[in-house]
């Protein structure tokens, strides 16, 4: 037993604690969770807990479902929705085989496994993302989805709805050891920004997965419902999670190089021509639904088109400007995420693209400087701005080629993906919607 | 020449001087030099290693003392102890006489120093410090005497402490008891250097007090083992002054560790003292320098590997602050403990036995460090039983070699006798070590090469003659070995099982982590499967208690321990009364290592043994597990079909051969011996052995029945499918189908009998395993005639035949029967098959009926991706991708005419019909399946061989008898990696799909 091990022990004794939830996520992003005593803890860290992991959507074929969910005691956290006495803890876990190794399907192992990629070159890999989302009234079937207010960009609304949520909800994330670097009303109607500190990718996408709960939990509370689809209103902007990323070489930050273009380092620039390199490829990864391709696609800043430049809002990679003398903050943004990716995987593709660009050297083309959408599709042609995938469909096509997702998720997170998503699509395709009927039903 | 010269040159050379004429002369100069008499050379020279060179130096270090005016001193050592030790010194190291010729002055060190010394008062971290002028009792001292001439100052003190030890190490009879006092000395004059290098990089950093930093020793220091000249192992670690932010304090620490290692390393008017390597630190050499003790902590959390817990088993705070050191040892030393819970601390630890039991790689026969036998088997050794029992028994945490050889003893974890034998010969071999390296103060770990060197070595670690040096030299190597296996394993075996009262029986929860260490999955049952083979007083008991450690260690190589223990249980009991069986194991290694391997990794063979034993008695010799050409096979069964009259007797023998091959094929296959291709050849030829055989018998039957026509009427057996390819596995159907050629009235109805004959003679359940013959593939499929006449043949091909016939006739082979007819058949067939034009409507055809072949011929239930046979990318698409090259093709490129895949792939590749790079995706596929199905039907436990196992343990043994060294989760991976690219180029290039753009 570990020193981690025997102080999460300790805890749960001196806290009371009454209840263990185990987490994990599937590979579509959503959070799982299963719940045991105290009592169960050790028998967990040392043998981990078995459950049928063919009930969890992409984690194992049907007849090998025996998994174990081995907790890691450093994400041990009180819950603070629970109350202060007798009350809950959460712990990440890490999905193992029943012969002890890893399992290649848990999308914190595919994490895991391209951060040691990573590590081997002498890089660690930081991540610092601004999640989007929408607070409604409570959801009536068939309803489009009511927003809590009004404003927009920060907007500060007076006794709002949402400046109460943000307040509870950002109490609550620093209670469990998230910081918060800043929160403000976004440009949509109920549209809230929190952007989290920046930490180590995994830490950060555990914190992912720990943010959307408690704010859904938050909501709950205060009779609102939070959703962090990607596009809820056909008027209203999409639900982005930008992503800041950096490298670091031991304390240094590698994307800085005082008095270069931009103090962007060799790493960085290689970095950037990788992610804009293969940007097609993950983005049935970064945008995972086939609502997300109404946000892509939605005009306003989202980015649509593979390009970067340095504070171009509309740009796919934007090299935010930093105080001078804050070489360590040098990072680069990646904007086509959504809020709702698996954040384990939707980090892992973007790392693996920076990293073949680092590998293979890669050039990166010159930067732009006008505002994409307002060129004329022949002008973006000649300025080689190629888009990106324009449907769910487009993407898994362009991702189905991609040896480099291929490895990063491994091929069976892969085959999963692909066919989830095909499924999804085909789903879609049969639809009849509103719109349809609006348009053709009293003409044809 | 008078007599008494003569007998004085004799007696020089007798003392090991090599140029009597030279020495002389050079006793000469001195006698002059010092004023003073040399006492009996002769005498005083046998205790140096290298007289002649002692002699020099000794000339040298008098003129150098004369012109410094310290001959005195030099002339007042005459006759002492002291004395002694300065010429023992001169004659064992050059680069030490050197020093004194540089620094004459020293000479008066010697009748200071203890005439018997343990070095207790060396002291030299104080020595070190005051050298460079710097407080040695200060907590942060800083050296006032600085720059080059500091760093000189430090260099020459150490050397003249390094002298004191070495001059005390060279002279003492017995090295071997001085050498942990040696090895310690060294350790604290090496932290001594890298204080006092600190003390220099403080002189010369102001901003200093802005960091705490400390230097931990790894490896042989921080293990206070280390030899005269190695590269010193460091990491640093570090924290910020009080008020001092983190990134300032980590910016000063590195400054100052970078200068006290150069301080050590670099070059000057003094030598360099060694090397100060740092590459042990987290993220090796790609690290930061220095960190701090939190982001050593989070990097031995979150990334290290295990072999970088076992660097820290040695870690030990020399330099720096105290505190700081105190507090990294009380973060990291639990994480080395705890590190045997991690996952890959079983494959690592395996690596590390596999390194001392095989010498996978091994390096030249010279190193006494690398070597087989040599210093890092000894260490290996005993690092591993440490991990592996230092967890729940703290008085194994120590880091010496020595000390934890004396722990694992008195702790009962080794036996007595074993570890006093270790230590004696990693005693001796450390001695040889040192002597080489202080020469000339070189990092070496070869054994000389030429008669001198081994000569001077000799005399310098006191052995008579080169011979009885080489020869200790050799039983140490393979008593380190030996030693390995008996303490690594023979303690496992219960008490009851000891050969001697001093044996170590280690307690059941020892025994138990030590089985489940070396990989045994299910240590309670192997414990018992143990206790079953050892216990009793029987013969074959106690030839099993020697045999047994061996054979643990052999089992845990295969790739399914526990199955490997429990069948050499079961064969041991079967064969308890054969005598050969026993003596063979024992006195043949190799058969016994053999068995093993085959035990625990093939169920197959070890199913095949079981039923006939005589097999096991091949595996002493290589020539009895090469496979047996087909001249050989045919050879035979012509001998037994000349000498027996009974058809059914010698239908049993031919079938017994065929059997008898399998098992030798498959017991080589599973050895490494042949690959799996190789294997699906000497399968094939084994069937085409048992179907000539059958074919010959048969005709002799309807002969009697039906007439002499059956003798005389061409007729012929054609391979078709894997078997036509030659690629037929352990337990394939032989695809055939009969011809013959008209011969008057009867000739069909003798055919027909001819081949319902043979089918039943290999299908027929006896003695012997039956080989089942599937004639499926004939003209008309199941529902054609089961023979048919040549011009029967001809006509079908050329009117009726559907485009799937040609492509089966590209794996025709004719296997058996009448020449004429076979070159006749082979002649119409190629027409067939090689046609000029393949017409679009055949492709067409071709296509559809393999894509709807994908959707039916799947079994239910099964993923279509763990198909080996008909899923993505499995060995059909790469298959049906290179037969339609061939129907294409074949016509015009003559290499295309194969019935072999790889063969014709090979062609189609240098023909230009398929890129480079796909027809390597086809081959890394086709040869992947190829090789996983071979080794399910070596491991003889999947109901299925062409489903991939969905169980990871599995996979993992299937990986490793593939002999890779993936996880079964990589292995899935890697199939379904290669098995996606292969199922593209089949997509592009068979079913001609473009790619959408």
């Amino acid at each position: 037993m570990d020193k981690q091990q025997e102080y999460v022990l300790r805890s749960v004794e001196e806290r009371d604690i009454r209840f263990i939830r185990l987490w994990f996520t599937d590979v579509l992003g959503v959070l799982k969770s299963v719940a045991i005593a105290p009592a169960e803890l050790e028998n967990a860290f040392n043998e981990g807990i078995g459950f049928d992991g063919s009930a969890v959507e992409g984690l194992t074929r049907v007849y090998e479902a025996d998994m174990l969910a081995v907790p890691d005691p450093s994400t041990f956290q009180i819950l603070p929705w629970r109350g202060d006495r007798q009350g809950a803890a959460r712990m990440f876990c890490d999905i193992v085989t029943p012969g002890g190794e890893p399992a290649l399907s848990d999308p914190r192992q595919v994490l895991k496994r391209t951060l040691k990629r990573a590590a081997a070159l002498g890089f660690t890999f930081y991540t610092h993302p601004e999640i989007e989302f929408y607070l409604f009234e409570p959801p009536v079937d068939g309803q489009t989805p009511k927003p809590v207010d009004q404003a927009g960009y920060f907007d500060n609304v007076p006794r709002g709805t949402a400046h109460e949520f943000r307040r509870t909800a950002i109490t609550m994330l620093e209670s469990m050891g998230i910081s918060v670097e800043f929160s403000h009303h976004e440009a949509g109607p109920g549209q809230q920004e929190i952007d989290l500190r920046y930490a180590d990718a995994l830490t950060m996408a555990d914190n992912v997965m720990t943010f959307r709960t408690v704010i859904k939990e938050v909501a709950l509370e205060q009779g609102v419902f939070a959703s962090f689809m990607p596009k809820p209103l056909v008027d209203g902007p999409g639900s982005g999670m930008h992503t800041h990323i950096s490298l670091f070489e031991g304390d240094r930050n590698a994307f800085y190089e005082a008095g270069s273009d931009h103090q962007l380092s060799p790493v960085a620039r290689q970095f950037m021509a990788g992610l804009l390199k293969y940007a097609p490829e993950v983005t049935a990864i970064t945008n995972q639904y086939v609502n997300s391709y109404k946000r892509l696609w939605g005009g306003a800043e989202a980015p649509s088109f593979v390009c970067w430049g340095s504070n171009n809002r509309s740009a796919l990679v934007r090299v935010p400007i930093h105080k001078p003398g804050k070489g360590q903050s040098t990072r680069v943004e990646y904007r086509a995420v959504d809020a709702a990716a698996n954040p384990y995987l939707a980090f892992s593709v973007l790392l693996a693209a920076g990293l073949k660009g680092i590998e293979d050297q890669l050039e990166l083309p010159e930067g732009a400087e006008d505002d994409v959408w307002e060129l004329s599709p022949a002008e973006r042609r000649a300025m080689g701005y190629e888009p990106l995938p324009a449907s769910l469909s487009e993407a898994v096509a362009v991702m189905e080629r991609s040896e480099l997702v291929a490895e990063t998720l491994g091929e069976r997170v892969f085959d999963f993906v692909l066919r989830n998503k095909r499924a999804e699509w085909e789903a879609y395709r049969n639809q009849v919607t509103a719109f349809e009927l609006q348009r053709y039903l009293p003409v044809l | 020449m008078s007599s008494r010269e003569v007998s004085y040159a004799q007696r020089l050379r007798r003392s090991g001087v090599a140029d009597p004429a030279r020495a002389e002369r050079l006793i000469g100069e001195i006698e002059v030099l010092t004023g003073a008499t040399v006492d009996d050379p002769p005498h005083a020279l046998s205790y140096l290693s290298d007289p002649d060179v002692g002699l020099l130096q000794l000339l040298r270090v008098a003129e150098a003392a004369k012109s410094a005016g310290a001959l005195d001193a030099l002339v007042s050592l005459r006759g002492s102890r002291a004395g002694a030790k300065l010429g023992v010194m001169l004659g064992g190291s050059v680069a030490l006489g050197d020093l004194l010729v540089r620094h004459p002055e020293l000479l008066a060190d010697f009748s200071t120093w203890p005439a018997e010394d343990d070095f207790a008062d060396l002291e030299p971290r104080t020595r070190l410090l005051t050298a460079v002028g710097a407080d040695p009792g200060s907590e942060v001292p800083i050296a006032t005497v600085t720059g080059p001439a500091g760093i000189a100052a430090m260099r020459v003190e150490y050397r003249r402490l390094l002298m004191r030890v070495a001059a005390e190490d060279l002279l003492v009879s017995t090295p071997t008891r001085l050498f942990p006092k040696v090895a310690g000395a060294l350790a604290d004059l090496a932290g001594a250097a890298l204080s006092a290098g600190l003390a220099l990089a403080r002189a010369g950093e102001p901003d200093y007090a802005a960091t705490r930093l400390a230097i931990i020793a790894m490896g042989k220091t921080g293990a206070r083992e280390l030899n005269y000249v190695s590269d010193v192992d460091v990491i640093y670690v570090a924290q910020a002054a009080d008020g001092i932010d983190e990134e300032r304090s980590l910016r000063v620490a590195a400054r100052l560790a970078n200068a006290a290692a150069r301080a050590c390393d670099s070059m000057g008017s003094e030598p360099a003292l060694w090397q100060v390597d740092a590459n042990l630190r987290p993220e090796g050499k790609d690290g930061a320098l220095v960190r701090n003790i939190e982001s050593h902590r989070a990097y031995y959390e979150r990334w290290a590997d295990t072999w970088e817990f076992q660097a820290l088993l040695k870690a030990r705070p020399v330099a720096g602050d105290r505190e700081v050191g105190e507090q990294y040892m009380a973060v990291v030393s639990p994480m080395v403990w705890s590190a045997v819970e991690r996952e890959g601390f079983v494959e690592s630890a395996q690596a590390m036995r596999r390194r001392v039991e095989h010498h996978v790689g091994a390096e030249s026969d010279r190193e006494l460090k690398l070597g087989p036998g040599g210093l890092r088997d000894v260490e290996f050794t005993v690092q591993l039983l440490q991990l592996v029992h230092g967890r729940s028994d703290p008085s194994l945490r120590v880091r010496g070699t020595l000390e934890a050889l004396r722990a694992l003893s008195v702790g009962g974890y080794v036996g007595r006798p074993q570890a006093a034998a270790m230590e004696r010969c990693y005693r001796q071999l450390r001695v040889w070590e040192h002597r080489l390296q202080l020469r000339k103060l070189a990092r070496t770990h070869l054994m000389p090469r030429d008669e001198d060197g081994l000569r001077l070595l000799a005399r310098a670690s006191g052995f008579a003659t080169v011979d009885y040096m080489t020869e200790v030299w050799q039983d140490i190597r393979r008593d380190v070995r030996r030693m390995h296996l008996e303490m690594f394993y023979r303690p496992i075996l219960p008490v009851v099982a000891r050969l001697s009262a001093d044996e170590a029986a280690l307690d059941d929860d020892a025994a138990r982590a030590r089985l489940s260490a070396i990989g045994f999955a299910d240590p309670v049952g192997a414990q018992r499967h143990i206790a079953a083979l050892t216990s009793g007083v029987s013969r074959r008991a106690a030839i099993q208690r020697q045999l047994l450690p061996a054979m643990i260690g052999w089992f845990a190589d295969g790739a399914d321990p526990d199955a490997g223990l429990l069948a050499f249980r079961q064969l041991s009991e079967q064969l308890s009364e054969s005598q050969w069986y026993l003596k063979l194991l024992r006195d043949s290694l190799t058969a016994a290592e053999r068995l093993a391997k085959l035990l625990s990794t093939s169920g197959y063979v070890t199913r095949a043994l079981l039923a006939s034993a005589e097999a096991i008695s091949w595996l002493d010799d290589d020539a009895d597990l090469e496979p047996r050409t087909l001249e050989w096979l045919s050879a035979e069964a012509d001998a037994i079909l000349t000498r027996s009259d009974d058809p059914d007797q010698a239908v049993t023998a031919l079938r017994g051969a065929r059997r008898r091959e399998l098992v030798r094929i498959a017991a080589a296959d599973t050895l490494g011996r042949v690959n799996a291709s190789d294997a699906g050849q000497a399968v094939s030829d084994a069937a085409d052995m048992l179907i000539a055989g059958a074919l010959r018998i048969a005709r002799h039957v309807v002969a009697r029945e039906r007439g002499e026509l059956a003798r005389t009427l061409p007729f012929l057996i054609v391979a078709m499918g894997r078997y036509g390819g030659r690629e037929m596995s352990y337990q394939s159907d032989a695809d055939v189908q009969f011809v013959y050629d008209d011969a008057g009235d009867g000739s069909n109805d003798i055919a027909l009998a001819l081949a319902i004959q043979v089918r039943t003679m290999l299908q027929r359940v006896g003695s012997q395993p039956s080989l089942a013959i599937d004639a499926d593939l004939r003209p008309e499929g199941k529902s054609g005639a089961l023979v048919r006449s040549l011009g029967s043949c001809a006509e079908y091909y050329r009117r009726w035949s559907d485009p799937w016939e040609a492509q089966a006739l590209l794996r025709a082979r004719p296997c058996a029967g009448n020449d004429d007819l076979a070159r006749a058949f082979t002649d119409m067939i190629d027409d067939v098959r090689y046609p000029p034009k393949l017409p679009q409507s055949a492709l067409k055809q071709m296509r559809t009926l393999k894509a709807r072949m994908e959707s039916e011929r799947l079994p239910r239930g099964v993923d279509p991706r763990r198909h080996l046979k008909l899923g993505p990318g499995g060995l059909s698409d790469v298959e049906w991708t290179i037969q339609l090259l061939q129907l294409r093709h074949a016509h015009a490129k003559d290499g295309l005419q194969t019935t072999q895949t790889l063969v014709a792939l090979d062609a189609a590749a240098d023909g230009g019909l398929l890129r480079a790079s796909d027809a390597r995706a086809l081959r890394e596929a086709w040869v992947l399946a190829t090789d996983l199905r071979g080794a399910m039907a070596l491991r003889g436990n999947a109901r299925d061989t062409d489903v991939l196992p969905a169980d990871v343990r599995e996979l993992r043994i299937l990986a490793e008898m593939l002999g890779t060294r993936l996880t079964g989760p990589e292995l899935d991976d890697t199939y379904s990696r290669v098995s996606r690219r292969a199922r593209a180029v089949a997509e592009r290039v068979f079913f001609g799909w473009t790619v959408q753009a």
